[in-house]
């Protein structure tokens, strides 16, 4: 370490205390204050306002429902991604590749495009495909309704199976291959070997999916505010947000409980799934690079590839195909292609309204300072805890984790509660409170991208520029952040995405001023014209799919969704 | 105990050969093990024998049955074949007793027979008081017997080692050598091993398989192939050597930069190469008719490793350890060659592996 006198002034001790300070104030208040809160409704503490979490009615059923729901989404989703990375990582499925990349691609896609969209396909009275379903096996009535819980966990199962599916892949394709071979050499077949060996081995890891489903499902906005709301199925989440837009003193005291309540189990889910994935990890990688042995589908191999097709065209392109098929539809009530039904007017009224262009300029806006500012942090925070010995180095690592874990609705009430005036500070109807929330939630993300990348680089390196007289400064811009810029710009992108796009937080928090993209879509869905709201979707896909690519050219290849 | 007959088997990666044209039978009881550098193919064909791998062309049988050909494959699982993998590949979430006992579980044998038997194979690897150990909780070696007792335990007829000793350290990689020999004597089994290591190659085999870039440049005893090397490659990768250039003429060879000349009756004329092992060439005292100088000495223990420069060749000196110490760098000595072996002029440069 360097000198311990206390007068001397260190930019390195004094950059990294600034952030911790940051950190502090914009996470760690609000997020306290939530709590504090929570066991003191009006001033005094009670247990009044969490015992209201279960016997409220309104407050019990949406409970219920979030539990039913997610738990149900994570049982679908395990049971979607393991045979799905399973056949994609280890069989001669035909084009394992692009499935693979499919599947991953759609963990990108903001959620609610998929709640629009099987809005339009399932609707009980007009959906696209109940109709062509209806007709197809001439039922006497329309055969879905998504207006219900199961329409729920359909569409949150679908856009959130990635998180398992990438999850599970990682995982199989870092076990090493011969832990199975030795399997079959003892007599096992590869069904027998799958589940006497793959299966177990991965367990930690299958586990650890689940969860991580159930908590992005729990803490899913988009999906329920959408479904949920014509349905009356109020979630947790949504229900939240009811209260926060009511604004009453008796409603935000049940919308604290309620994200106390949430954020409680987000936390604890997460750190349980950290625990197994840590405590019980077999994964291993061995010292030969040996591609694992493929197993043959055999009579099986083209039939089970039309299933895998067949899936991938249900949840990915029947969707996605409807966003743009509804941009481009005059009259819903006919096909696209029905007589003078094809119109561009959708998209020529998205690039043409200013309160469009302008929210699109302030997303872009938004999610670039998140990003940039997200780097910033996640640079020095990263070389805090690979790079000195000092105690409590992990505990930023730790706030950014906790950060991200906390459910979306969380933490956007946690900051209206702190950051209108309470505590000195008031960012409330600025820019600076979406940025601060967008830091918080997305910042893990390059945390863990730049974090790795520091680990791969020797330290060694930079003591060399050091015993050659470079300062920190110096030692940082000269030798490591150049050797890591692929990461950086990963990271970068990876913040930067989901802030462009953000639905949840940015619902709470924008005023007249400062709407975003995700607003804007929201309240065109919800209140105007679908076809428009359709439009801006398919140009926010055409967006991702454009800075996926710019990730990747940027970062050398190196990294891409 | 069983036959394995590699019938002209060739594999190939797309465009990129990895072995050609193996052909060979390895006799029942045999110890034969597959040595070359890494990414010479010897891997290959002890996974092709596995059945984790499907020749391009050829036909691999064991004890005539035909367990891969162009029209047969028989799975790793029906072949009755033990392996132990480089990696161990021991079951992290099984203990010793369940690793070991695995291939019994799934012949369906009765609890009692499983017992009895994985007991008795954990005794002859010397892990019988770890058996309800996790793998987490042994050590490399140890681990390593978990997975020799789990290859041998169904009583295979053929046992394959995929350089097993390489994650061991010296000590214990020198003992393991000498108890895998002792287990294949006791068992009476067909084990091929793969190594790139010519120590272990030389201790353990009946035979040894010498590849270099998917060809086997020659097979025979550990002592044929170190004495009596088919070509500049085997000679440089099994043992050390030194390599001369001369030329061939009447009865003798005229060493180039060396001042000496050898007598040599074989059939080849004009230019040679010349492999001399290093302890093949001795310090005489007195007057000889080879002069060097002595460079640098290195005390081994057992050996004294000495470097001296004659003309204008440096050469390699294994001398005895009492040598050490006689003769002051710079001093001059006087050698005496005495075995050599002679090959045809090759552009190649085989020394260089070592280096």
């Amino acid at each position: 370490m360097k000198s311990k006198s206390r007068f001397r002034f260190d930019v390195k001790w004094a950059v990294i205390l600034a952030i911790i300070a940051f950190l502090l104030v914009f996470q760690v208040l609000p997020l306290l204050y939530l709590t504090i809160r929570a066991f003191f409704p009006e001033g005094r503490f009670s247990m009044e306002g969490l015992k209201r979490i279960y016997s409220y009615a309104l407050n019990r059923s949406c409970l219920v429902n979030t539990l039913i729901v997610s738990a149900m989404s994570m049982v679908f989703g395990i049971l979607i991604s393991f045979p799905l990375a399973w056949l994609v990582g280890r069989t001669n499925l035909y084009g394992r590749k692009f499935f693979r990349t499919l599947f991953v691609t759609t963990y990108m896609v903001p959620p609610y495009v998929g709640a629009m969209a099987w809005l339009r396909l399932l609707n009980p009275t007009v959906g696209t495909l109940n109709v062509f379903l209806k007709n197809l096996f001439h039922l006497s009535a329309l055969p879905f309704n998504i207006y219900t819980r199961g329409g729920l966990i359909w569409v949150l199962t679908t856009f959130y199976y990635p998180y398992a599916f990438i999850t599970i892949s990682r995982a199989l394709e870092n076990m090493d291959p011969t832990m199975e071979e030795a399997s079959r050499i003892s007599g096992a077949s590869p069904l027998k070997t799958l589940f006497t060996v793959t299966i177990p081995l991965m367990l930690p890891s299958i586990i650890a999916a689940g969860l991580l489903v159930f908590v992005a499902a729990m803490s899913c906005y988009g999906i329920p505010s959408i479904i949920g709301a014509p349905g009356k199925i109020y979630t947790v989440t949504t229900r939240i947000a009811e209260y926060v837009s009511i604004g009453s003193a008796e409603g935000l005291t049940d919308a604290t409980s309620l994200a106390f309540f949430l954020m409680v189990l987000a936390l604890i889910i997460l750190y349980i799934s950290e625990r197994v994935l840590a405590r019980k990890n077999y994964i291993t990688i061995s010292g030969k690079s040996m591609r694992p042995a493929i197993v043959d589908l055999g009579r099986f191999r083209i039939p089970i590839t039309i299933l895998v097709a067949l899936f991938a065209v249900v949840v990915i392109l029947i969707p996605f195909g409807t966003v743009f098929a509804t941009s481009l539809t005059m009259n819903m009530g006919k096909s696209v292609f029905a007589a003078g039904n094809l119109t561009t007017k959708y998209w020529k009224t998205i690039f043409s309204r200013s309160s469009i262009f302008k929210s699109a300029a302030n997303s872009l806006l938004y999610a670039s300072l998140a990003a940039s500012f997200g780097m910033v942090i996640c640079l020095i925070m990263a070389y805090l805890s690979e790079r000195t010995n000092v105690k409590g180095k992990s505990i930023p690592n730790f706030l950014i984790t906790v950060g991200s874990g906390t459910p979306s609705v969380v933490i956007a009430l946690a900051l209206i509660m702190t950051m209108s005036g309470r505590f000195g500070i008031n960012i409330y109807n600025t820019l600076f409170i979406m940025v601060i929330a967008y830091m918080i939630k997305y910042m893990l993300m390059g945390l863990r991208t730049v974090g790795s990348a520091y680990s791969q680089v020797s330290p060694s390196l930079e003591e060399a520029a050091q015993i050659s007289g470079a300062g920190w400064i110096r030692r940082l811009t000269d030798v490591l952040f150049p050797l890591i810029i692929p990461s950086i710009v990963a990271g970068w992108f990876l913040i930067f995405m989901p802030s462009f796009y953000e639905l949840t937080m940015s619902n709470l928090l924008y005023s007249s001023n400062t709407e975003t993209l995700g607003v804007e879509l929201y309240l065109y869905q919800t209140y105007h014209s679908q076809q428009t709201a359709s439009a801006m979707a398919g140009a926010i896909l055409i967006l991702v799919m454009v800075f996926n690519f710019l990730m990747g050219k940027l970062s050398k290849g190196k990294f891409s969704i | 105990m069983s036959v394995i007959t590699i019938d002209h088997v060739s594999k190939q990666y797309g465009n990129v050969t990895v072995l050609e044209d193996f052909h060979d039978e390895f006799k029942d009881g045999e110890f034969v093990t597959l040595l070359g550098p890494s990414g010479c193919g010897k891997t290959t064909m002890l996974r092709m024998l596995a059945g984790f791998e499907k020749p391009t062309s050829g036909e691999i049988r064991l004890d005539g049955r035909v367990v891969s050909s162009a029209d047969t494959f028989v799975p790793p699982e029906k072949r009755g074949i033990g392996m132990v993998f480089q990696s161990y590949a021991v079951w992290p979430h099984m203990n010793v007793f369940d690793n070991v006992a695995y291939p019994l579980k799934i012949q369906k044998k009765s609890k009692a027979e499983i017992k009895e038997r994985t007991e008795r194979v954990l005794e002859a690897v010397h892990l019988s008081q770890y058996i309800t150990r996790m793998p987490s909780e042994l050590s490399g070696g140890q681990q390593q017997r978990v997975a020799l007792g789990r290859a041998l335990i169904a009583q295979p007829k053929v046992l394959l080692l995929d350089e097993p000793l390489s994650n061991l350290d010296a000590k214990l990689r020198e003992r393991m050598c000498f108890e895998i020999k002792e287990i294949q004597q006791r068992f009476g089994i067909t084990v091929v091993y793969v190594t790139h290591d010519q120590n272990e190659a030389m201790t353990m085999s009946d035979r040894v398989f010498v590849i270099n870039s998917g060809v086997v440049q020659q097979s025979g005893s550990p002592i044929d192939i170190y004495q009596h090397p088919a070509n500049q490659f085997v000679a440089d990768f099994v043992g050390k050597v030194n390599l001369l250039k001369g030329v061939s003429e009447n009865g003798t060879i005229r060493l180039t930069g060396v001042n000496d000349i050898l007598p040599y009756d074989g059939p080849l004329t004009g230019p040679v190469d010349v492999m001399i092992r290093p302890e093949k060439i001795q310090i005489v005292p007195g007057e000889a008719h080879l002069k060097a100088v002595m460079l640098r000495e290195f005390f081994m223990g057992d050996f004294d490793d000495c470097r001296v420069r004659s003309g204008e060749k440096d050469l390699r000196i294994i001398a005895g350890a009492d040598t050490f110490g006689k003769f002051e760098p710079g001093s001059e000595v006087g050698l005496e060659i005495t075995d050599f072996r002679v090959f045809p002029e090759s552009a190649e440069d085989y020394t260089k592996i070592l280096t």
